[in-house]
């Protein structure tokens, strides 16, 4: 068993996300609340205070009506791998209450150990991680749907996306039980993976030739997991945080929106390095 | 003003010298008691299982050991401390004339409560722990981290820390936090010795961790004592 | 001895080094950062085993297959059925969201009483049995008045054994009025009926199709079975079939369509007819339609009537895109088009519901493999014969208040009447049941709805949540949410295979509910007579089980069965002579109101992170509302930049909107792709119900905006409203 094993590749867990698919019904937004004990309050509409692992963004085009054009674009953490793990959030940590793991590509968050300065938030270019500015509070009676997989958090620290890593741990130990050590593709899925209705989003290893993600977004490992697909991209792709988030779109635009662009840049030169 | 200071020096050099001392003394002889005698007895509260159990009667009454009772579901979580429906199968009525036995089936099984039993080795929420990679995958005993309990005749006091509310099981019995066997301790350091010591054979090819200069901030914290493979295994791996 | 302030300052030196080298001080630091990071008030959820039961969610029409992830005896998660024919594993946010309804704080516990004035929300908690005789003692004396017909009843829909109930109720006690809350499926029942002479129910054959045409059906937005239309949705992207919307606003639907055509509100049912005038006078109709019962007429029609010009002026869309939408539309080889706006919470025009119907008709697709197909459920309720005393053969006889069956020959419960039937005096109602609806908030002009159920002496609710009805109610008789109770899930909500799924107790009961079912029988037996013999079943299970036979054994194995292809009814289209004659006489319904006091157009839109029906948004869903629809205590309001500069508003200013039928204060969104002076509002904010996550929020676009009836089948066929905006 061992030796099998030994010289295998670690593993990378990535998402592709369909955006030509993606229908901004918040499915995949809900889903991750009610998987990871996410609290909520009485008025949510200030967005910057309102938790949301994943974030359902709607992008629009800027042109003018009739010509204007919306796609949403699903946000989760990007868990960027940076240049050998060195990902922005996790290198600016005092309190190393966020790593990355070489094992399996994710980013962690241990809210215990945090404690609360929030510099990771300050550095992640994506807005991924949230701050708890409130104890939670949960309704009477509410407290019973809460998951055993996910502590809840208390006042005072940032938590984000863990790719739904429990399940990750709960599906190894179903693993061990039956003594293998490798997970199939659909034994380990992230909640908005599997609750979205219309099936835009792939979650799989990216290191695994045979895994749907990696067929989808081609990740070049040599240039930073660079997708190889054209219609792939990840977000500010040029920041070198070499996130492990591709998106797939077939609107130019939408591509577009994906990085920031000099005016006098041509997209279609630079979107390919 | 000259006279009375030197007056002053006089007197201590002379007969203040051993009072000094003594209260130094005193007061390093009240405070050791304090910390090694009262302070334990102050910060842990005793209380009594509910039912005293015997380990070694059901140990021999059943077939497969310990997991007979503390078995791992199928779909790999373990179950922990038996639930009241895993009692009934052969406790349905009292078997015999123990009158632990005959208060269980009266308040616990005729009315369908479940028992309260105290967890020794109850962690704090932000533990993850997998029995089935330790048990299975590592094939460790189970004595390993919770000792000769399967051999216990009575229930253990369990002493409660009144700050943290969680076992002294978890720090250890001995109030200095020495141990001599790897049962006798819970804490974070206890995990990650293991984790440092052993070879912990991992199925992936890591990558160099960037900053090796640079230690991090746990490591530097405890030394060569232990030392949490952040780099290799990754906080997510025991912490949720 | 001479205790100094040296010795004093010796002995604590001395503690301080003892304290130092016992493990008081470290373990007094450990044991505190412990405690500060598992703080009591933190909750820590237990663990136990792990299991998974299959259930149906029953939050909207849709009818997906849920699975309930539990620990011990908590739910802690909904997720889709995997292998289930509608979902497969999705779910929407709903859906995910409904142990918030279970576990939250929107819960009627208990029976409840009114003490204060109506809607002061002062309540006595009362037994069920007193509730139950409350109840029967009213009901007894209309009876032996002879009143029997002034009772109604309000429910969700037609089908499914506990609407039956009802309906069975009300019957053995002499009252026509059995109420269902409108949807789209009114309409085009009645469009089957009037065009292949068939009493069923309109199903889609969405994921075949290859070209589908929506005249403002909200595809991704709710409509029909939600999370089946999302998943034609990818599917036809990942196999480019085409999708067309047409709509004046650009909606999710029409973002993801391959073609957005922006139209004139109220003007699709024109646009219908033109690109039928295209069809026909290309020769792209289909061979069979041409030999169809009043074709003839139907041609003429849409020839002199419906020239691309004219059409043209009237849609506002130019005639080169309707020529060619036609012959795209005509030219696919399984083209489909359909109508019922948004979700298809509002009826519709039957003409517009027609002429759609007309344009599948012409490209030969009903019945058809990617078209639409007459569908109706199976009938596996056979309960035993009702036997009528006389009061209820009275009662029965009696005329509908809401003029269904009578003024509206072809109409089966026409709820948008009642208000203005009760509000003008032409009719009353002593007592009115509510169950699995919240008129109160979901009816347009809910305001007059309030006012006419002020007027209703007895109104007794059956909701779960304290809702706006249950809230205006004299009774609650909480009923058991869909994860406490049995219940069968016949559904239709426009699938080509019907489908029946079971609702099971995951869970005990959380609080002193009872099942409506049970709670219905009980009423009927206390009052005795002929009316406790109606009811031969011991309880409500015993009611399913036996109406359900042998079903109930792979329900509860299975959690749904298909009724396969028994369900489609063969009818040949036909422009039958009243159905031609409904389209020549055809006008489009106008908006209210004055162009001149109220120069803009206000149209609702759907969003699926917003519930407008019986449920409310529970806390999740609510939380995932963008800031562009839902910003603090106000609505935002959509309006085309350039409206907005004519106007002076600016993004996130506080504007005043004002209607013929209300007003209130909202945010202004500036948006792009919304018709320049059309504004539109989101439906399923403004409730002033429910808990503080939900109530007090945003404004209810019911009631700024009134039904308007259908000259033909009397349901509500609004579609907007005039309306004015002003800075505030």
């Amino acid at each position: 068993m061992k030796e099998e094993g030994k010289h295998k590749k670690a593993k990378k867990y990535g998402m592709v996300i369909n955006l030509d698919e993606c229908t901004g019904c918040g499915a995949c937004m809900v889903a991750c609340m009610a998987e990871n004990n996410v609290p909520f309050k009485e008025d949510e509409s200030n967005k910057l205070d309102s938790i949301a692992w994943m974030r359902v963004y709607k992008l629009t085009n800027g042109k003018s009506y009739p010509e204007a054009d919306i796609c949403y674009l699903p946000r989760p953490c990007m868990h960027c791998e940076g240049e050998h793990g060195h990902s922005p959030c996790v290198s600016v940590c005092p309190a190393t209450a966020t790593d990355y793991n070489h094992e399996t590509g994710i980013v962690s968050q241990i809210y215990t150990r945090c404690f609360g300065c929030r510099y990771c938030m300050a550095a992640c270019p994506y807005h991924a991680r949230y701050f708890n500015w409130w104890d939670p509070v949960w309704p009477e009676g509410s407290t019973k749907y809460l998951s055993p997989n996910v502590s809840p958090r208390m006042r005072g620290v940032v938590e984000k996306c863990s790719f739904c890593f429990h399940r990750y741990q709960l599906a190894m130990d179903k693993a061990f039980l039956e003594g293998r050590t490798v997970l199939e593709e659909d034994e380990y899925q992230t909640s908005c993976t599997q609750a979205c209705p219309a099936g835009a989003i792939t979650f799989g290893d990216l290191n695994n030739p045979e895994h749907k993600v990696h067929q989808l977004a081609k990740p070049d490992n040599k240039h930073g997991g660079r997708p190889g697909n054209p219609n792939v991209f990840r977000l500010l792709e040029r920041l070198g945080t070499n996130p492990k988030v591709y998106y797939m779109s077939s609107r130019e635009w939408v591509r577009q929106a994906g990085d920031n662009y000099l005016d006098n840049e041509d997209f279609a030169k630079n979107y390919r390095h | 003003m000259s006279t009375q200071d030197d007056k002053a020096k006089e007197v201590s050099a002379d007969g203040a010298a051993g009072p000094i001392i003594l209260f130094f003394i005193l007061g390093l002889a009240a405070t050791l008691v304090f910390g090694w005698v009262i302070f334990p007895k102050l910060l842990y509260s005793q209380k009594k299982q509910p039912i005293d159990f015997n380990h070694i009667l059901h140990v021999e009454a059943v077939e497969e050991g310990c997991e007979s009772c503390h078995f791992f579901r199928e779909d790999g979580s373990f179950s922990g401390i038996p639930k009241l429906a895993q009692c009934v199968e052969c406790h349905e009525d009292a078997q015999g004339e123990d009158p632990n036995e005959v208060k269980f089936v009266e308040e616990y099984v005729a009315n369908g409560r479940e028992v309260p039993w105290l967890v020794y080795a109850r962690q704090p929420d932000c533990v993850f722990f997998s029995h089935a990679a330790h048990v299975k995958k590592a094939e460790m005993d189970c004595g390993t981290c919770h000792g000769h309990i399967g051999e216990s005749e009575h229930s253990r006091v369990y002493e409660e820390n009144r700050i943290t509310g969680y076992s002294r099981d978890i720090w250890g019995k001995n109030i200095s936090g020495l141990r001599k066997h790897t049962w006798e301790r819970m804490k974070m350091d206890d995990c990650a010795e293991c984790h440092a010591t052993k070879e912990i054979k991992t199925d992936v090819e890591t990558l160099p961790w960037p900053i090796n200069w640079l230690p991090r901030p746990y490591e530097k914290q405890t030394g060569n004592q232990a030392r949490v493979k952040t780099v290799k295994e990754a906080c997510f791996v025991c912490h949720k | 001895m001479n205790i100094g302030r040296r010795s004093f300052l010796s002995f604590v030196i001395g503690g301080a080094a003892g304290t130092a080298i016992t493990p008081l001080p470290w373990k007094l630091i450990d044991d505190s950062s412990i405690w500060s990071q598992n703080w009591p008030w933190t909750p820590v959820p237990p663990d136990g085993e792990y299991s998974q039961v299959n259930s149906v969610c029953t939050l909207c029409p849709g009818g997906c297959g849920i699975t309930l992830r539990k620990v011990d005896d908590r739910v802690v998660k909904i997720e889709g059925m995997k292998g289930h024919p509608i979902n497969d594993g999705g779910l929407c946010l709903m859906g995910l969201s409904g142990l918030q309804l279970l576990y939250g704080p929107t819960r009627v516990k208990t029976p409840l009483k009114r003490v204060g004035k109506r809607g002061e929300g002062k309540w006595e908690k009362i037994s069920w049995d007193e509730a139950i005789s409350e109840v029967t003692k009213k009901l007894a004396d209309i009876r032996s008045n002879g009143e029997s017909h002034a009772v109604g009843s309000i429910v969700d829909s037609e089908s499914g054994t506990v609407p039956n109930l009802f309906k069975r109720f009300l019957t053995a006690y002499g009252s026509p009025n059995f109420m269902t809350m409108p949807s789209i499926q009114d309409t085009y029942g009645m469009t089957l009926q009037l065009m292949q002479g068939v009493s069923a129910q309109a199903g889609f054959d969405a994921e075949n199709a290859d070209f589908i045409l929506s005249f403002g059906s909200g595809i991704i937005d709710g409509w029909g079975s939600p999370v089946r239309m999302f998943k034609a949705n990818s599917a036809w992207k990942a196999n480019g079939k085409k999708v067309v919307q047409i709509e004046p606003r650009l909606s999710n639907t029409a973002a993801k369509s391959d073609k957005w055509i922006p139209i004139k509100p109220g003007t699709e049912a024109v646009l219908a007819l033109g690109l039928a005038n295209v069809i026909i006078t290309n020769s792209l109709d289909s061979k069979k339609i041409s030999r169809s019962t009043g074709f003839e007429s139907f041609k003429k029609l849409v020839q002199n009537e419906y020239s691309i010009d004219k059409v043209s002026k009237i849609t506002g869309i130019n005639s080169a895109t309707i020529v060619s939408l036609a012959k795209n539309f005509a030219r696919a080889s399984k083209p489909l088009a359909i109508c019922g706006k948004g979700q298809g919470s509002i009826p519709g025009s039957l003409n517009e519901f027609m002429a759609v119907h007309a344009l599948n008709a012409l490209v030969g697709n009903i019945n058809k493999e990617g078209g639409v197909w007459a569908v109706t459920e199976t009938d596996y309720i056979k309960w035993p014969k009702l036997e009528m005393d006389s009061v209820a053969e009275n009662g029965m006889q009696k005329e509908r208040i809401d003029g269904a069956g009578s003024e509206y020959p072809h109409a089966n419960s026409l709820l948008n009447r009642l208000a203005e039937v009760i509000n003008s005096g032409d009719g009353s109602l002593e007592v009115i049941f509510v169950s699995g609806a919240n008129p109160l908030y979901s009816m347009p002009d809910s305001k007059a709805m309030k006012t006419a159920f002020d007027s209703i002496p007895f109104v007794v609710s059956f909701s779960s949540y304290m809702d706006e009805t249950a809230d205006n109610a004299d009774l609650i008789l909480p009923n058991h949410v869909y994860l406490e109770r049995y219940e069968d899930v016949p559904t239709l909500a426009g699938l080509s295979k019907p489908i029946v799924g079971l609702t099971r107790p995951v869970v005990k009961p959380q609080f002193d509910t009872k099942h409506v079912g049970d709670v219905v029988m009980l009423i009927a037996k206390a009052l005795g007579g002929g009316m406790a013999d109606a009811f031969p079943w011991e309880s409500y299970e015993a009611c399913l089980k036996e109406t359900l036979g042998v079903k109930w054994d792979v329900l509860v194995e299975k959690g749904f069965e298909f009724n396969g292809d028994k369900c489609i009814l063969e009818g040949d289209f036909n422009f039958y002579p009243e159905a031609m004659k409904s389209l020549s006489n055809f006008t489009p319904v106008s908006a209210e109101g004055s162009a001149i006091s109220y120069p803009l157009i206000l149209i609702p839109y759907d969003t699926i992170r917003l519930a407008n029906g019986y449920i409310g948004d529970p806390p999740f869903a609510i939380k995932a509302v963008e800031d562009t629809v839902l910003k603090g205590k106000n609505s935002c309001v959509e309006i085309n930049p350039k409206t907005g500069k004519e106007l002076g508003l600016t993004e996130g200013r506080y504007a005043s909107l004002l209607t013929p039928r209300g007003k209130a204060k909202v945010k202004v969104h500036l948006y792009e792709g919304i018709m320049p002076g059309i504004i539109a509002l989101p439906r399923g904010l403004g409730h002033t119900a429910y808990d503080k996550y939900l109530a007090g929020k945003g404004c209810n676009f019911n009631e700024l905006i009134g039904p308007a009836e259908d000259p033909v089948s009397g349901l509500d066929a609004a579609w907007g409203i005039r309306a004015r905006l002003t800075k505030v």
